[in-house]
């Protein structure tokens, strides 16, 4: 026993001499925050010319096929005959991933990495923010960047946190909800969470909604909305305030405890994300799912997720709109070639393209259409808006409903509360 | 035990039974991943698909980056199962054979990753590499591939060598064979299912890795599990199903070799193999 | 041969496997142990504290809430895994060590092998679910109406859908470990005991489990220990609560708040010596078992 113990120590000893080994590298030094490596932002062809032969790792979730699709032709093609950067789409499961591969980058001072650019919002764009590992102040400074509207507030604060240069936008998207019009009429559609509440009654077992949680956002954002509508105002959240939180929480966790029992399974589960919504919707074992697409249920039916006649709609209020971003790591091994996609994102008639159902992502505009001078952009802008198809939530009707997100801070009360509250708790 | 004997039909009856429960759990998943990958728009209450297609999967077939992912893959796995046998055979005899001080230490230590869970190692495993310069290339890939690998491959030795009897050896050494011929006449028929079992497992573990190649890989190395995973994440079953058959088909010619290996040592040919 | 030749053999053969999977897992441990204690270069702490195990051991926090029920979880689902593969991997190998070799019975039960966890729970859910193949079946059969009408076998309470996963996937893997070792020891006990008039219940009992145990334990070890610390299964065949220690772990590794790592470690080190305990435990079994029956 004793002889075991002390090869025990001699191991214990090998591995903390290791690790000791390791730590004793230094770690990387942080650069100063004006450079974006030795790139001059305000020098546009410097950077082009740089980027040229570069080979760009644009790490994105890979798990629909058509915007894998939508991608290789419409970024990696012109990538290729314009400014000669091959596009290595990497495919992941989860943008979280990404996240960890740059925080291990971090951990060993590994500079360059392996990522270039990441597609991201929300919490992923937090995280790495947090751990300072974003390319700062360069998203502003894009040519492209004056097509931006970045006074809007939806798209200045990403989950409520301050964008700040340190990504740019792709895509818009917008909390809708979708029905079977082969099984229900529109007449019958419930248009606010109180009515909501009225046809679950009516319908039990019929309706769910994606567990509240990390990674499962548009099930937090279902329950923000029912906040928003039952404190009468969405604008109010968008600072964070304890004591309003305490206020209205009750309330929310009230109605959400009023629904439960006449949710599927009666409320014993939830969906953990949309896929598993989509599946239950189109196999008629809830009468609805939800979507973030300006072209609505379209994307989910080229799919093959949803049957052909399901179609979109929203509540008259209270649907939270929010924007998709791209952002460099800040030991990205070719920035330029990144900056270079960034500003290619918001090119007119890429964005136009990236609307329409038929090419597969079906994300709204990033660009504010109203700032493209050129006539023949914005004819195609305007043309790709009136193309969305049946399947798409009337434009009128996502314009009317449309509320900014709340603050950051509420993201963990809610979910952690929705938890303790509504999934655990007892208040059936 | 029930008195089985006194009731051959209700034995039959519950044999059959089981057989049929074994069968619909073991392969009614494969026809269910069948069916989605050759359809779409397939929904409850349709007992058989409405829209037959094999448009999605021959379009993955034909993908280059499928392909590559595919090349990696056998790469990658193949490496990885002759470098895990050749530190696994070693190690295994004397774990098997000998008894020593520290015995269980070692076992301890060769069974710590798949006693750790890879949430717990993967993230330091991939700063070490990291570190060392090694990520992003195949030989990083395939080195973090042998930290959960080998154990697989010592365990299947284990069982044969706990049995293994050396005297064979011994007889043929002392019958003047050299240590080449022990090794090939004696050793290897004696060891081949185990072998053969231990080869498999290294292959199937190495195979289905997703997160340590994704981390290590850093997006260089791209396997199939790599498109597969980004796949499920999706979502749609015909995707799914059709990269999981693709994923499937070398594993399973694996399987039938070793299946192959394990029917001809019980000297029997093996019969009605496909 | 000497005896300090033949310890210097013995080490030699272990070198190069001790030196792959110590080395890296030795050292990615104790950074693991190192971020479980808040030692986060990613955010520049440098003060060690046990706060996460604390606060997961007491039950405060958010995961500390749903800590206990969690371990209870996670121990049900996987020794009811483990015991139903072992069981049934022991009893299909005895069945099939004593009949001449066919390879489309033993491909056919192996051959989920091919296919990953994920998939694999992927492909029970569109089997089992409420809208899945079977309930399909049912519906054309006229049984029921509805989906909601079908029984609940995946996603359900108790961990039903992730047990039967972990069986059907783990009980090949296991048979394989039984016959690898039955094909290499030849039928012939069993024979004896047979002539010797030993029904089959009894043959399996004390002929094929003692020649089998310490390979089958093994593989047992392994299986307990892959379904206690693995999250893709109880992710998606589970339900929403109760969940498993590892689900719980993940949550806190995508958790966009980065002080949530230390708490995701020390779940990630607390699931491992779970299981160092009751694989333990089931080595100190087996012993008493190798024993009672010598």
């Amino acid at each position: 026993m004793r002889n075991r113990l002390i090869s025990l120590g001699t191991l214990a000893g090998l591995i903390a001499a290791i690790i000791a080994g390791c730590g004793s590298q230094p770690a990387a030094p942080t650069p100063p925050p004006a450079a974006a490596g030795k790139l001059n932002l305000d020098d546009w062809e410097s950077i082009v010319a740089a980027a040229q032969g570069q080979t760009l790792n644009w790490y994105m979730w890979g798990g629909s096929e058509s915007i894998n699709r939508f991608v290789d032709e419409f970024y990696g093609v012109p990538l290729a005959e314009r400014y000669g950067i091959t596009l290595n789409r990497v495919p992941i499961a989860d943008t979280v991933d990404a996240v960890n591969q740059v925080l291990s980058e971090k951990e060993a001072g590994t500079d360059p990495g392996a990522v270039d650019i990441i597609w991201i919002n929300g919490e992923n764009f937090l995280s790495l923010k947090q751990a300072g590992m974003l390319l700062p102040d360069w998203s502003r400074r894009l040519p492209n960047a004056r097509l931006v509207d970045w006074d809007n507030p939806a798209l200045a604060f990403d989950f409520g946190e301050p964008v700040e240069g340190y990504e740019s936008p792709w895509s818009s998207a917008q909390f809708q909800l979708i029905y079977d019009s082969a099984r229900m009429g529109e007449a019958g559609l419930p248009r606010s969470y109180a009515r909501l509440l009225e046809w679950a009654k009516a319908n039990p077992g019929r309706f769910t909604y994606i567990a509240p949680g990390p990674g499962a956002f548009q099930g937090t954002r279902f329950v923000k909305g029912a906040l928003f509508e039952l404190s009468g105002d969405a604008a109010q959240w968008v600072s964070h305030d304890q004591a309003r939180w305490e206020r209205w929480s009750p309330a929310l966790w009230a109605y959400l405890n009023a629904l439960k029992p006449y949710l599927w399974r009666q409320g014993e589960t939830y969906p953990r994300d949309e896929n598993e919504l989509h599946s239950l919707f189109a196999n008629g074992e809830v009468d609805f799912s939800i979507t973030q697409a300006i072209a609505g249920a379209g994307p989910l039916i080229a799919e093959g997720l949803v049957p052909a006649t399901a179609r979109a709609f929203v509540f008259d209020d209270y649907m939270i709109g929010d924007v998709n971003y791209v952002a460099i790591p800040r030991n990205a091994p070719n920035k330029a070639a990144a900056l270079v996609l960034a500003n290619l994102i918001l090119e007119p008639e890429l964005q136009a393209a990236q609307i329409l159902p038929e090419h597969g992502f079906g994300l709204g505009y990033a660009i504010d259409v109203t700032r493209v001078t050129d006539p023949a952009q914005l004819a195609a802008l305007e043309a790709a808006q009136s193309r969305l198809g049946a399947a798409a939530t009337p434009a009128a009707d996502l314009a009317g409903a449309l509320v900014g997100d709340a603050a950051g801070a509420y993201q963990r009360l809610v979910e952690d509360g929705w938890r303790e509250h509504v999934l655990i708790g007892t208040g059936q | 035990m029930m008195p089985d004997a006194t009731h051959p039909p209700a034995r039959r009856a519950a044999a059959l039974l089981g057989r049929m429960v074994l069968g619909a759990v073991l392969l009614g998943p494969i026809l269910a991943l069948l069916l989605h990958a050759s359809s779409t728009h397939w929904f409850f209450p349709r007992l058989v698909p409405a829209e037959w297609t094999l448009a999605p999967l021959l379009r993955q077939l034909g993908d280059p980056r499928t392909r590559a992912a595919l090349g990696a893959s056998l790469l990658t796995a193949g490496i990885t199962t002759g470098i895990a046998l050749l530190l696994g055979l070693p190690a295994a005899r004397v774990l098997g054979l000998r008894t020593f001080r520290g015995r269980s230490l070692v076992l301890l230590v060769l069974f710590l990753p798949n006693i750790v869970p890879p949430l717990a190692i993967g993230m330091g495993l991939n700063v070490l590499l990291l570190r060392l310069g090694l990520a992003g290339s195949i030989a990083g890939v395939v080195l973090v591939h042998l930290v959960p690998v080998v154990p697989y491959a010592i365990l299947a030795l284990l069982g044969v060598f706990a049995r293994y009897d050396e005297g064979y050896e011994l007889q043929a050494r002392t019958l003047g064979a050299n240590p080449c011929q022990v090794w090939l006449r004696v050793a290897l028929p004696l060891l081949w299912p185990g072998l053969a079992v231990a080869a498999l497992f290294a292959f199937l573990v190495s195979w289905s890795q997703y997160v340590l190649t994704l981390l290590v890989g850093g997006g260089q190395v791209i396997t199939l599990p790599i498109l597969l995973f980004a796949a499920v994440s999706g979502g749609n079953p015909t995707s799914i199903a059709g990269l999981a058959l693709l994923f499937a088909a070398p594993p399973a010619v694996a399987i039938a070799l070793a299946v192959r290996a394990l029917a001809a040592a019980a000297g029997q040919p093996a019969r009605g193999m496909s | 041969m000497t005896r300090a030749r033949q310890t210097f053999g013995i080490w030699l053969a272990l070198a190069p496997a001790l030196a792959v999977v110590g080395l890296l897992v030795g050292a990615s441990l104790a950074y693991g142990v190192a971020q479980s204690l808040g030692l986060l270069a990613i955010l520049g702490t440098s003060q060690v504290s046990v706060a996460a195990y604390r606060d997961l051991l007491d039950g405060t926090g958010p995961a500390g809430r749903e800590f206990w029920p969690a371990l209870g979880f996670s121990l049900w689902v996987s020794l009811a895994s483990t015991g139903l593969s072992a069981l049934g991997a022991l009893l299909v190998a005895a069945a099939l060590g004593r009949r001449p070799a066919d390879g489309t019975i033993l491909l056919m039960l192996n051959l989920n092998l091919a296919f990953p966890h994920l998939v694999w729970a992927v492909a029970l859910g569109l089997l089992l679910g409420q809208s899945g193949l079977l309930a399909r079946l049912a519906a054309a059969l006229g049984l029921i109406d509805a989906p909601a009408e079908f029984p609940v076998l995946v996603r359900d309470r108790d961990g039903l859908g992730i047990i039967l996963h972990y069986v059907s996937k783990e009980m090949p893997f296991l048979m394989l470990i039984v016959l690898a070792v039955l094909r290499t020891q030849g039928t012939e006990y069993d024979l004896v005991a047979e002539n010797l008039g030993a029904d089959g219940w009894q043959r399996v009992r004390h002929i094929t489990l003692p020649l089998v145990l310490p390979a089958l334990a093994a593989g047992s070890a392994l299986v307990f220990a892959f379904s206690f610390g693995a999250y893709e299964v109880p992710a998606l065949l589970g339900v929403r609560y109760p969940r498993t220690l590892a689900v719980l772990a993940l949550e806190s590794f995508v958790n966009p708040d980065l002080r949530q790592r230390a708490t995701g470690m020390a779940l990630g080190l607390i699931i491992g010596l779970v299981t160092l305990v009751v694989v333990g435990l089931g080595r100190a079994w087996q012993r008493a078992e190798v024993r009672h029956d010598a």
